[in-house]
């Protein structure tokens, strides 16, 4: 099995920490041991990222709005059965 | 579409009670109002309205932008005795949010609806002023072009060392801290050209 590390990078001045940890104990629910590390690092400036391993799934800049959980879900296990 | 009734309005919470409810960020609230500066132009224009205005105001008490922007609100209110503000919490009444989606999609908050006395919408504020949010865009490219270190605009912040990561937050935190008084008067500018615009407006 393939170690899935996520980032989820976000906006603290925002007011986003609600969002954030509730999208980490989603992937803590979904995938217990199964992930490396899940890591929330603060940041500024309207900021809602996602990252998986190397790639950026979400960008609040990129993509708007939040991540769809079931989105980053679907990513997270395709990743795991590499 | 839920439709706005006085009924309805009536329900929600003044700002006082808003403010009283708050489990976080009343510091921060308090801290804007005292920041709010109203030229007496402005506060002038608000005064001069025919009959009370009644804006109704989407929230929650984490939302930065609610914590910028509902102060301002507040501090006009309370000046001008024109507007007569009611607060309602955003996950609770999501029927409302529906009615005031940002571009159609993101519930983005706060909302500050404005309606005259018979209950006819006069205009509607979202988030935050649009030369808000173009400014800052415009910074970030500028601090990008001058620290190439903290990578191209648009890049994440997730991918930078942790040491240029928040060398960075203090470059963007620095900035807005010094446009705050700016950003205030661009808010009270998009109020004051809803209620301009209205019938009520002398």
């Amino acid at each position: 099995m393939t170690a899935v590390r996520v980032r989820i990078t976000y906006c603290a001045e925002c007011g986003y920490e609600d969002a954030a940890a509730d999208l980490a104990r989603a992937l803590m629910i979904e995938f217990r041991e199964k992930l490396s590390a899940i890591e929330l690092v603060p940041f500024v400036d309207g900021t809602f990222d996602v990252r998986i391993g190397d790639d950026l799934v979400h960008s609040m800049l990129r993509d708007g709005g939040f991540p769809n959980p079931d989105l980053v879900k679907a990513a997270i296990t395709s990743r795991l059965r590499v | 579409m839920t439709t706005i009734d006085r009924a309805r309005f009536a329900t929600g919470l003044t700002y006082a009670a808003f403010k009283d409810q708050m489990t976080r960020n009343r510091d921060r609230v308090e801290a804007n109002e005292a920041r709010v500066e109203i030229a007496a132009e402005d506060l002038e224009a608000f005064r001069a309205v025919n009959g009370p205005i009644h804006v109704l105001a989407l929230a929650e008490d984490w939302c930065g932008d609610v914590i910028a922007n509902l102060p301002v609100l507040g501090m006009i209110a309370k000046e001008s005795g024109t507007l007569d503000v009611r607060v309602f919490l955003r996950d609770q009444n999501k029927d409302l949010m529906q009615t005031y989606l940002n571009q159609g999609k993101y519930e983005s908050i706060p909302v500050f609806a404005f309606f005259d006395d018979a209950f006819n919408e006069l205009g509607v504020f979202i988030e935050r002023p649009s030369t808000v949010t173009e400014h800052r865009a415009e910074q970030r490219k500028q601090i990008h072009a001058d620290h190439p270190e903290f990578g191209e605009y648009g890049s994440s912040p997730d991918a930078l060392p942790e040491a240029a990561r928040a060398q960075l937050t203090a470059e963007i935190t620095k900035r807005r801290e010094a446009d705050i008084a700016w950003a205030n008067r661009e808010v009270v500018r998009s109020l004051r050209e809803i209620v301009e615009r209205s019938p009520a407006a002398a």
